[in-house]
C-alpha cells in the first residue's frame, strides 16, 4: 500500500443475506423444518465492484439515495463488515460514530459514557480519564447535564456527547456517518472547525451526509453512490450539483445510463 | 498515542471457518480492559437506582439461603438437626455456584443482542462482550462467599457437632475448581449467544433449560445419591462433575476424585473448544444479523 494513502479500496463488494422471515425464532425455524419449507432469503448486494484511494489529510464527502451502499461501506472500512470480494486496506488509527449514541447507556452519566465510548474505541481507561474533561468540555452541555443520566438528556444534546467522543480520539481516519446535524448553529460551527483542524493534522475524514451544503464547504473530494456502485468521483461542487439534478429529476444523467 | 497506531490493516473476505487467531487473541487481551470496566459500568447502571445498592448482591443470596434453610427442615424433618444443616451447606454452596454458572450463561447468551449498536459502530472481538458477561457474574459470586463461610462458622458454634471439616489444604483446590468453572460456563454462554443472534427465542427456552439443569445437578441433592449406572448423569452433565468436585471440597474437605476431575477438565475443554470456535466462525456475521 502506498505511503500516501489512508484508505485503499480494491474490487470491494459486499453482499449479504437477509432473513425475511418476520421473526427469528427457534419455534418459527422448527415450524418450518416440520412443514418443509426453507428460509426465504434475499441477497442484499450492497457495495459492486468499488475502487477508492484516498490520501492522507482528504475529507471525502459521500452522497446518495437511501439504500445506496454508504452505510455498508463505511462500516466495511471500520473492519465491522468483512468484504465478499476485494480487499481493503487500512493505515491508521478509526474513530467511527456510525450510529448515533452508541453504547450509551442511557442510567449512566454523559461522563461515564465517555469513558465507556473511549473503551470501546480501544483507549485505556487512563488515556481516555486523561481527556474525558476535554471532551465534556466540547460537548458544552448545559450546567450539570455531563454528570446526570443520559436519560434526562434531549436528542440534541445526546448527539453533541457522540460527536464530541468521536472528534476527539485523535483519529488518524474519522469516519461519520450522518452526523453532521447534530446540534444547533453554535456547535456545528464549532465541529467544523475541529474538523478542519484535524484535517490540518494530516488526519483523514470520512463523510456520508445529506447535508449537501455542509459536504460542499468542508470536503476536498466527493463521491457518488448509487445502488452500490461509484457513479461520479470529483470536486464537491459538482457532485453535488449532479447528485441534487438526479434527486429532482428523478432520473440519471445521461452520461451513466451505460453502467 | 493509542496502541496499535499507525498499523496497516487489511480487510479481506473470510475463506476459511476461523480468523487468524493469533491477531485475534492478542485484539482480545489488549481490549480486556474495555470488558472489565463495561461490566463495572453495567453493574453501576443495574444498582445505581436501588438504594440498597451494592448491598443486594449480599443479601440476594442470604434471602436464598433462608428459603432453601426452611425447604431443608420441612423436608427432612427437625429430628435429625446437625445432618439437616449439613445438607443445607451443601446446597448453600451447590446453589451458589450453579448460580455464577447461570448468570455467566443467561448474561452473556443476551450481550450479543443487546450490544447492537456496539457492534454496529466498532470493529472488536465480540467475545468480549460475553466476557464482560462473565465477569459481571464472578462480581455477583464472590460476595457469596464469605456469606457461605460465615453461616458454615455460625453453624459450628452453634450445633457444636457436625460433619463439617475445619481447615484442610484441600481447599486450596478451590480456585483450581473454579476456573474450570469458569472456563465451562463462559465456552457454554458463548455458544448460546451465537445461537440467540440466530434464534431470538434462545434465552427464553434458556431460562426453562437453566431450572432442569438446575434439578438435574448434586445441588438440591447429593451425588452419593446416584449408585450404579444412575452415576452417568452426573457426567453426562456440563456442571455435574465440576459440582459434585466442589461439594466434596466444601462439605467432605476432601480432594475432587480422579474421575471427577477427568469430567471437569473434560466439560472445560470441550465447552470452551466447541463454544469460541461456534462463536468466532460466526461472528463476522453478527453485523448484519443484529
Amino acid at each position: 500500500m502506498p505511503e500516501n494513502l489512508a484508505v485503499q479500496i480494491k474490487d470491494l463488494s459486499i453482499s449479504y443475506k437477509i432473513n425475511v422471515e418476520s421473526k427469528k425464532t427457534l419455534k418459527n425455524a422448527l415450524m418450518r423444518a416440520s412443514r418443509g419449507e426453507r428460509v426465504r432469503t434475499r441477497t442484499v448486494e450492497a457495495v459492486k465492484n468499488l475502487t477508492l484511494d484516498i490520501p492522507h489529510g482528504s475529507v471525502v464527502g459521500i452522497v446518495g439515495a437511501n439504500g445506496a451502499g454508504k452505510s455498508t461501506l463505511m462500516r466495511s472500512i471500520a473492519g465491522i463488515l468483512p468484504p465478499t470480494t476485494g480487499r481493503i486496506a487500512v493505515n491508521g488509527r478509526i474513530s467511527t460514530l456510525l450510529a448515533l449514541g452508541v453504547g450509551f447507556n442511557q442510567a449512566l452519566s454523559g461522563r461515564d459514557n465517555i469513558i465507556l465510548g473511549g473503551l470501546a474505541a480501544g483507549m485505556s481507561r487512563s488515556e481516555i480519564e486523561n481527556q474525558t474533561d476535554a471532551i465534556a468540555a466540547f460537548a458544552d452541555l448545559p450546567e450539570g447535564f455531563i454528570d446526570m443520566p443520559v436519560r434526562t438528556y434531549s436528542n440534541g444534546m445526546y448527539s453533541r456527547v457522540a460527536f464530541s467522543v468521536a472528534v476527539n480520539m485523535t483519529p488518524d481516519i474519522l469516519l461519520l456517518d450522518e452526523a453532521l446535524s447534530a446540534g444547533d448553529a453554535a456547535f456545528k460551527e464549532k465541529s467544523f472547525n475541529r474538523m478542519r483542524q484535524l484535517c490540518e493534522e494530516a488526519r483523514t475524514i470520512l463523510i456520508v451526509s445529506h447535508a449537501l451544503t455542509s459536504l460542499n464547504e468542508l470536503c476536498d473530494h466527493a463521491i457518488w453512490l448509487h445502488k452500490g456502485q461509484m457513479l461520479a468521483s470529483g470536486k464537491p461542487d459538482d457532485i453535488t450539483e449532479k447528485y441534487l439534478k438526479f434527486l429532482n429529476v428523478g432520473e440519471l444523467p445521461s452520461s451513466y445510463e451505460d453502467l | 498515542m493509542i496502541e496499535g497506531s499507525n498499523k496497516i490493516q487489511v480487510f479481506e473476505p473470510h475463506n476459511s471457518a476461523l480468523p487468524p487467531l493469533k491477531p485475534y487473541i492478542s485484539e482480545f487481551w489488549r481490549r480486556r480492559e474495555f470488558a472489565t470496566e463495561l461490566s463495572k459500568f453495567s453493574d453501576k447502571a443495574e444498582y445505581l437506582e436501588s438504594k440498597l445498592g451494592k448491598v443486594w448482591l449480599v443479601l440476594n443470596p442470604l434471602f436464598l439461603a433462608v428459603i432453601y434453610y426452611l425447604l431443608v427442615t420441612v423436608i427432612q424433618g427437625r429430628s435429625a438437626q446437625t445432618n439437616s444443616f449439613t445438607v443445607l451447606c451443601h446446597i448453600l454452596i451447590g446453589l451458589f455456584t450453579f448460580y455464577f454458572a447461570q448468570n455467566c450463561i443467561l448474561l452473556g447468551a443476551q450481550s450479543i443482542t443487546s450490544g447492537g449498536r456496539l457492534i454496529l459502530n466498532q470493529a472488536f472481538p465480540r467475545s468480549l462482550l460475553p466476557f464482560s458477561s462473565a465477569i459481571s457474574a464472578a462480581r455477583q459470586f464472590l460476595p457469596t462467599l464469605p456469606v457461605y463461610i460465615s453461616i458454615v462458622i455460625i453453624g459450628k458454634l452453634v450445633f457444636n457437632d457436625t460433619q463439617l471439616p475445619g481447615f484442610t489444604w484441600n481447599y486450596l483446590l478451590i480456585p483450581f475448581i473454579l476456573m474450570l468453572l469458569v472456563i465451562t460456563s463462559f465456552g457454554l454462554s458463548l455458544l448460546f449467544a451465537t445461537m440467540n443472534v440466530y434464534f431470538r427465542d434462545t434465552t427464553k427456552l434458556l431460562s426453562y433449560i437453566m431450572r432442569i439443569w438446575l434439578y438435574a445437578s448434586p445441588v438440591l441433592w447429593q451425588p452419593e445419591m446416584l449408585t450404579g449406572w444412575y452415576r452417568i448423569i452426573l457426567y453426562l452433565n456440563p456442571l455435574g462433575p465440576i459440582l459434585s468436585a466442589n461439594s466434596r471440597i466444601w462439605i467432605d474437605g476432601m480432594a475432587p476424585t480422579l474421575s471427577q476431575l477427568i469430567g471437569c477438565l473434560f466439560w472445560a475443554l470441550s465447552s470452551i473448544l466447541l463454544g469460541g470456535y461456534f462463536f468466532i466462525s460466526r461472528e463476522r456475521d453478527f453485523a448484519v444479523r443484529i
